[in-house]
């Protein structure tokens, strides 16, 4: 028989209390694991999502920066038009290296099926892009030709078929990007040439045609020359363009971000709350089960056991359950966010990608940490209350 | 024992309703072919398996309720580990849902049968070692 | 040998209120003596056999266990002396009851400097079937009646192989034929080993048992017979 040992007993012994910790455990180990992951993954993800954009400025029409935003980010469909004739006025500002045009469409919503329904499409043109171009260039050695697509993470071609069939056109899929989290994930990416031409075909072969608008453009995409502030860019844009308003890529995202500050403000709340009551039922759970033990706690000393004894075998008791809790605790919560992450992100409306295994390593010593902390303060007042006192004082009712 | 077997009767019944009410048909979702008809997507046929497979689950819980020989017990509770290993992999692999990671089927009722077939696993497990207790006749 | 001096023992309970449960009471206790203390309740003798054992620190006067005075002692000596050299048979139910009566036994050796010895569940086994449970070593303290826990608690009062055996009001919670029953066992372990047993009761009847026999009342000894 030794300490564990007889922590290991007494744990099995006393069913409500060791359930009572441990689920405060589980708690607030799952609380703040959740907490972590959702909020640096959703940082993470606007920062890919800021990243794969690869422009130093969007161009959008005027008053359509939310929804252009959302499209970027969660790949919302939308339509939202400019003439094709602002491109050349931009291009016309001082500091602007390269503008590249972008056509916003979508898929009819709810076509066929499950592979493809009310899909994002990008369409860019592949003389001017700076963005697309260079990343098929590395990853399949050329540009996209006609008929030729590129997919979100979850686009792929349907079972016992060879093309994706989008408005009667046969498309071929050329490759993947790499997840984003988000609806994102299932938009693709054509040339203008595909476009149009998907266009022409739908008119005849199509239950709907395809109809892109003549000289119109979504977005431009710009880079800004070497030396020049994307700021004063930015302005300058805005005063010698009428009906577009510029965003710089540092300012994407603005709702989302005021979201997230919601977000963290709220799970902050949830979280302190979740903390407080935690530490006062453990309060409450620990003192009650030290007087209930006084007795056989000064018998312990009676025969034999130290101080230090008593005092670390109620810190062990308690710190196994809070391990025990809040590895379970960690566990679920990464099962939860793992299956149910596009449920999390359509619920909360906001982005956030899982981390990588090694990622997952500081918010789950965190998570562990917390529970074991709150535990281990709780159960320290009362055990050392107790271990202090003359046995012969302990053993009297 | 009662407690393991009253928990795969509820987890049963999770696994034959869940794909009712989540499945893409439950939201009147189906394919339309061009000659008007409609046939059903593939999570219809997924949750139409996972009935069939929460049938036998049911089975094996109310069995193992008023059970009490350890031999017996073990050998449900493994068969209840197939039956959840089944569960999650009719959706995840054998069959699997629609494509689109934005469908109900794909979103809610994939992970829910994937944490419920886990749960299975686990009870059964559980179920498992408890029978160790039991007498054996 | 253990000797009591002048040992005053005030519990404060506020201010004003202070109970003197033992007042100035010397006592020697020498080795292989079977000391019976009896006397009504609240008279100190629970507290004088807490003050033989250093469970409580006497207000006034020394306690000494071969010389040394207890509260000379650090806690950790303390306790080392009273896990190595002292049993104790409590007055309340005190095994614990989450573990067996077999783990009950061994659990002395949680405490001890070797600490999980070899053998312990043997001697433990042994031990129990001196004390006539040789078939409970498995069962769980409720499985069992109070006369085969006091027995249990007997056995492991015995485990460390002790010098002394400190018995509180042993018997208080038993029937007549089971008290006869355990203090007919504390005989036969007093005959077999030799050991000094000081055991406290208030039933009169029981001083047949002992070799020496104190009477306490008001936190004094009053009558001291051998």
């Amino acid at each position: 028989m030794n300490l564990l040992e007889l922590a290991r007993k007494n744990i099995a012994g006393s069913a409500f209390r060791s359930w009572t910790v441990g689920l405060c455990a589980l708690l607030v180990a799952a609380l703040t694991l959740a907490t972590s992951l959702i909020l640096s993954g959703a940082e993470d993800s606007l920062r890919l999502a800021a990243e794969r954009l690869g422009a130093d400025i969007v161009v959008v029409p005027e008053g359509t920066e939310a929804k252009v935003e959302s499209a970027l980010l969660m790949g919302t469909t939308t339509r939202v038009w400019m003439d094709e004739e602002t491109l050349d006025a931009v291009r016309a500002v001082p500091g602007v290296q390269a503008v590249s045009p972008q056509l916003y469409l979508s898929t009819l919503v709810d076509a066929a099926c499950c592979a493809v329904s009310d899909m994002f499409l990008v369409v860019y043109d592949p003389q001017t892009d700076f963005t697309i171009e260079p990343w098929l260039k590395e990853t399949i050695g050329e540009g996209l030709k006609l008929g030729q697509v590129v997919g979100g993470h979850y686009v792929f071609v349907p079972e016992g078929e060879q093309n994706i069939q989008l408005y009667a056109y046969l498309l071929t899929l050329r490759a993947n990007l790499e997840p984003t989290g988000t609806s994102l994930d299932s938009s693709m990416f054509l040339t203008m040439e595909t476009a149009r031409d998907m266009a022409r075909i739908s008119e005849s072969m199509a239950l709907e045609p395809l109809v892109i608008p003549e000289g119109k453009i979504s977005t431009i995409l710009l880079q800004v020359a070497p030396g020049f502030d994307l700021d004063e860019v930015a302005l300058e844009i805005m005063h010698q363009v009428p009906g577009v308003t510029p965003i710089v890529s540092t300012n994407l995202f603005q709702a989302y971000r005021q979201q997230m500050t919601s977000l963290r403000t709220s799970t902050t709340v949830s979280m302190v709350t979740t903390l407080t009551l935690s530490l006062a039922t453990l309060a409450l759970v620990f003192s009650l089960a030290t007087n209930e033990r006084k007795r056989e706690l000064g018998m312990l000393r009676a025969m034999g056991a130290t101080r230090e004894f008593v005092f670390g075998s109620l810190l062990v008791e308690s710190g196994i359950l809070a391990l025990a809790g809040a590895a379970t605790g960690i566990v679920l919560t990464v099962m939860i966010t793992s299956l149910f992450h596009n449920l999390i992100v359509n619920t909360l409306n906001i982005p956030f990608l899982l981390p990588s295994l090694q990622g997952l390593l500081g918010p789950v010593a965190g998570g562990i940490g917390l529970a074991l902390l709150c535990i281990t303060l709780a159960a320290m007042v009362p055990a050392y209350r107790i271990s202090s006192m003359e046995p012969a004082m302990a053993m009297r009712e | 024992m009662k407690a393991i077997g009253g928990l795969l009767i509820i987890l049963a019944l999770a696994v034959g309703i869940v794909p009712a009410l989540t499945s893409c048909e439950s939201r009147g979702k189906a394919i339309a072919l061009p000659n008007g008809k409609s046939i059903p997507m593939k999570c219809h046929w997924t949750g139409r398996a996972e009935l069939v497979a929460a049938v036998p689950l049911l089975a094996v819980g109310a069995i193992m309720m008023p059970t009490r020989r350890r031999e017996t017990l073990q050998a449900l509770s493994v068969l209840g580990i197939l039956i959840g290993a089944m569960v999650i992999l009719l959706p995840t692999t054998l069959i699997g849902v629609c494509a689109n990671p934005d469908m109900l089927c794909n979103m809610v009722m994939k992970p829910v049968l994937t944490f419920t077939g886990m749960l299975i696993i686990l009870v059964g497990a559980a179920g498992f070692f408890l029978a160790r207790r039991a007498e054996s006749q | 040998m253990i000797v009591l001096e002048g040992v005053t023992k005030v519990y404060t309970l506020s201010q004003e209120h202070k109970v003197t449960a033992v007042h100035d009471v010397s006592l020697e206790v020498a080795p292989g003596e079977f000391l019976l203390v009896t006397g009504r309740s609240g008279s100190g003798k629970t507290t004088l056999l807490n003050l033989i054992a250093g469970l409580t620190r006497p207000t006034t006067g020394r306690v000494l266990w071969n010389g040394v005075d207890l509260w000379s002692m650090s806690d950790r000596q303390q306790a080392r002396l009273r896990s190595r050299r002292v049993g104790f048979v409590f007055q309340f139910p005190s095994l614990l009851p989450a573990l067996t009566m077999a783990e009950n036994v061994v659990l002395p050796s949680a405490f001890s400097v070797n600490g999980d010895r070899q053998g312990a569940h043997e001697q433990a086994a042994e031990l129990l079937s001196t004390v006539g449970l040789a078939d409970k070593l498995l069962a769980y303290p409720r499985q069992v009646s109070a006369g085969q826990q006091q027995r249990a608690v007997i056995a492991r009062a015995l485990f460390n192989r002790p010098e002394v055996l400190l018995a509180d009001e042993p018997t208080s919670d038993l029937d007549e034929k089971t008290e006869r029953e355990i203090m007919d066992l504390f005989q036969a372990v007093h005959a077999d080993t030799g050991l000094t047993i000081i055991l406290v009761t208030h039933t009169a009847e029981l001083v047949s048992y002992g070799t020496r026999h104190v009477r306490m009342a008001g936190g004094q000894i009053t009558t001291e017979e051998d």
